[in-house]
């Protein structure tokens, strides 16, 4: 999936700090739903960045010890993907270690912090979610 | 004909283990969230609540479920490991596979009627060693460290009682499972004390442009430029100066593949086959399951071939540049 040039021209200029609330807001309504035993306590006061490669911009969070937060740069773990492969990651189609030996996925900072919020993903059970989903969406989500 | 082995399939998170047992793992094998197994990473395995439930998912399918208590008991520490062990047996775990001769002494006694598998880190690659680890502490199944050629494979297997596991895909390393203490000459860690070859918190990739470099506790390990593929961080996947030549003086990046000699395995009498990998997600177990369990369906059929989408398959979650048949291919012997 390539991005048209002007596409991408607008978006890296556009202020990060909406979709990024949207991201935070929609992480604390599913919170307890999906991470029920999880307390979040190695992300609390950590800045993790989800850079958007195709589209030079991304979103950076963190969690104040009972929400997740927008936060700002730098963050102290940044991984970084096509728009496409993010997608390809959340659908699990493929596994984050394929992307990575392909150079689609990259992690700086700090490893650990970036393992552990990869290995919550992989741990996540989305059924919860998609029990309130209609049916049509529920089945071309389903994971 | 002989009996089809079963299938093993690895797991580090409940969605990895209904992927394998959804996809047609007769087994799956996981780990405890601490260090009494090789795969101790961030975030990775299952708290006592997931395992609960995984446990009655795989048995709800008529599967089991094995947990690698893998790694060496530390002094001072051995409660931690015991602990792993009675917790496996209170959860209904089918087996635990040990390493540490202790441990399994411990768990022999204390819970008799627990299968005990010797694991690959328990580093047995004779029958002398394996038939010992059976008199002494009732091993019903041995999983053979990966240096065997097939003919050595098929003496051993005709030489003890105790069932054989074999690995079938994944990642490869230099397989001096059990007694590898690489990692701990940069981090002080090795897989054996502390279950994790390169712990991720000494691990640090760097990006500058399209390069990336990656350090370990600092200590630059390897370099990778645009689109060249990349390994995991572990020393003995580095690329080293040795007498002015800079290559992967120890091992490249590689993975086992032997989907061309599932009918051999068939044929000397393998009862278990093996795939590598508790530390992928749940894509990754779904995947490379459902591609053996179609190949080993298939694999007592007189025609059998490797059809290339198995092939496909296994090569696109390939560690590597390439994939091998590892020592049990050794035509110069």
């Amino acid at each position: 999936m390539n991005i048209p040039q002007p596409v991408v021209a607008v978006l890296s200029r556009l202020p990060e700090a909406p979709p990024t609330l949207a991201l935070v807001t929609a992480l604390n309504l599913v919170r307890r739903r999906l991470w029920p035993e999880e307390d979040f306590a190695w992300l609390t006061g950590r800045r993790v960045r989800m850079a958007i490669s195709d589209l030079a911009c991304g979103v950076t969070f963190s969690f104040d010890g009972q929400h997740f937060v927008l936060a700002s740069q730098p963050a102290d773990v940044v991984f970084s993907a096509s728009l496409a492969d993010y997608w390809i990651i959340a659908r699990r189609q493929e596994d984050p270690d394929t992307l990575f030996f392909q150079r689609r996925l990259t992690i700086s900072g700090d490893t650990e912090l970036g393992l552990q919020l990869k290995n919550l993903m992989d741990a996540t059970d989305f059924e919860p979610l998609l029990a309130f989903l209609p049916d049509p969406l529920r089945s071309r989500l389903a994971i | 004909m002989p009996r089809k082995p079963q299938l093993i399939c690895p797991a580090g998170s409940l969605p990895a283990l209904k992927a394998a047992v959804d996809r047609g793992a007769d087994a799956v094998y996981v780990g405890f969230k601490n260090a009494t197994n090789a795969r101790n990473f961030a975030g990775l395995n299952f708290t006592d609540q997931q395992l609960t439930d995984g446990i009655a998912y795989a048995h709800r399918h008529g599967r089991e479920v094995l947990i690698a208590i893998n790694t060496y008991a530390q002094a001072g520490r051995v409660a931690e490991w015991r602990q792993s062990v009675d917790r496996a047996a209170e959860i209904g775990a089918d087996a635990v596979i040990l390493a540490d001769f202790g441990l399994l002494d411990y768990a022999f006694h204390t819970h008799p009627s627990l299968r005990r598998h010797l694991s690959v880190q328990g580093s047995a690659t004779n029958f002398a060693a394996i038939n010992m680890a059976h008199e002494c502490f009732g091993v019903s199944r041995a999983v053979l460290p990966r240096v065997l050629t097939l003919p050595q494979v098929e003496y051993v297997i005709k030489n003890t009682p105790v069932e054989i596991e074999v690995f079938g895909f994944g990642s490869l390393c230099v397989m001096a499972e059990g007694r590898c203490i690489l990692s701990s000459y940069a981090t002080g860690q090795s897989p054996n004390t502390h279950g994790v070859c390169s712990p991720a918190g000494s691990v640090r990739w760097e990006t500058d442009g399209a390069q990336m470099k990656t350090r370990l506790n600092d200590i630059l390990i390897d370099q990778f430029e645009d689109g060249e593929p990349a390994g995991y961080p572990t020393l003995c996947k580095g690329r080293f100066a040795v007498e002015g030549d800079t290559y992967y003086a120890l091992e490249e990046p590689t993975s086992l593949n032997t989907l061309s000699i599932l009918p051999e395995l068939l044929k000397i009498g393998v009862a278990a086959i093996k795939v590598e990998g508790r530390q992928r997600s749940p894509a990754y177990t779904a995947e490379v399951t459902g591609t053996l369990r179609a190949a080993l369906d298939a694999a007592g059929d007189a025609h059998y071939s490797v059809k290339p989408a198995w092939q496909d398959a296994l090569t696109k979650v390939s560690e590597g540049h390439q994939q091998t048949l590892g020592a049990y291919s050794r035509p110069w012997r």
